[in-house]
């Protein structure tokens, strides 16, 4: 484009540091960059927030103690007391989720959960770690999750393989909701960006007034897609521990 | 200092709980109203396309390597494929009973 950047441009991975091992490039990109403050942040949070260990809560230690129970409450609803084993797990992966997408509203920030090669990871290792489990609590006994109780015999081969698909499809839809979300969300205001330049002084501010509430929008979506990813996980290990659709 | 002061203050404490008891349910309603519910619709309509597109996907993918091993290339592809919009179906089928559980 002769004037101005694509609205994609904020999609790209810039290297900061260089760094080569062995012929593998592990150069410090924005991506990881973002990543690290996330984390930071988070612990941050969470620490600073407890600090004073008050009975009566604060307000800081307040949001600490509803994200805490938020995700304690999902878990203890969807998996029940069992699931709690898997507590630590589901509540990092929601605050981390959840700051990498808040963190990616800031304008000229880095939004780490727009490529969905950092959100299929995610989803790869909640599948595995969940299919893993499955199979350690109930050995074989696990692969009847793929075999429906009253369906008759001539229609169960069909039947098992739509399940298998079914159940393969797990990361692939897991990982393109939060991806596409992100992404869609944030080229869009770009777009918006563009016209408010493009229409000039006089009609520029329409689509600036729609950039605030779509702002507002992005806002709800990010927290709302951390959320939904920390919910399909709590199904997903529902599934391998009580073994039930 | 006085004698009478602990007293008044705890009233004024209850009156101002009582008010702050009356404003609170509008507030709430202000807060939760048809809004919250609409986009968590729009949500679950999002979930359901990205359900039966990930099916898709999955189902051509496994198919498409399937003909790449055995050099079969349409048969595969196209039997996987509406295996795919099955399970996709199926995926949909969950999500919207889940749904119904949640009301």
């Amino acid at each position: 484009m002769p004037t101005g950047e694509s609205p994609l441009e904020q999609f790209a991975i810039k290297r900061l540091v260089e760094f080569h091992i062995g012929g593998l490039d592990v150069s410090i990109t924005n991506s990881a960059v973002f990543m690290l403050v996330a984390i930071a942040l988070v612990t941050a949070f969470m620490t600073l927030g407890m600090r004073r260990h008050a009975m009566v809560p604060g307000r800081w230690q307040s949001m600490v103690e509803l994200s805490y129970e938020f995700i304690a409450k999902m878990v203890r609803d969807n998996v029940g007391t069992e699931g709690m084993r898997y507590f630590p797990f589901i509540f990092t992966l929601f605050m981390f989720i959840l700051f990498c997408n808040l963190i990616g509203l800031i304008p000229f920030s880095f939004t780490v959960t727009s490529h969905i090669i950092v959100t299929f990871i995610m989803a790869a290792v909640v599948f595995l770690g969940v299919t893993v489990i499955g199979f350690v609590r109930h050995g074989r006994h696990f692969l009847s999750l793929f075999v429906p109780a009253g369906v008759p015999i001539f229609l169960l081969p069909l039947i098992v393989i739509i399940e298998v698909l079914s159940y393969l499809t797990r990361p692939i839809s897991l990982s393109v909701r939060l991806f596409a979300n992100m992404m869609a969300g944030h080229t869009m205001l770009k777009v918006f960006a563009g016209f408010v330049v493009g229409l000039g002084i006089f009609l520029g501010w329409l689509p600036l007034a729609f950039i605030v509430a779509l702002t507002a929008l992005e806002l709800v979506i990010a927290i709302l897609q951390a959320y939904v990813f920390a919910i399909l996980t709590c199904i997903y290990l529902n599934d391998a521990i009580n073994l039930h659709h | 200092m006085s004698e009478g002061d602990p007293p008044k203050r705890s009233n004024d404490f209850d009156e101002r709980l009582r008010q702050l008891r009356e404003r609170a349910p509008r507030e709430d309603k202000a807060v939760q109203g048809p809004d919250s519910q609409s986009r968590t619709a729009i949500g679950f309509a999002f979930r359901i396309g990205v359900e039966l597109l990930a099916a898709l996907l999955v189902g051509g993918g496994i198919g498409w390597l399937l003909d790449h091993w055995f050099g079969t290339l349409p048969l595969f592809l196209l039997i996987f494929f509406f295996l795919g919009a099955g399970a996709g179906m199926l995926n949909v089928f969950r999500a919207a009973k889940e749904l119904n559980r949640g009301d």
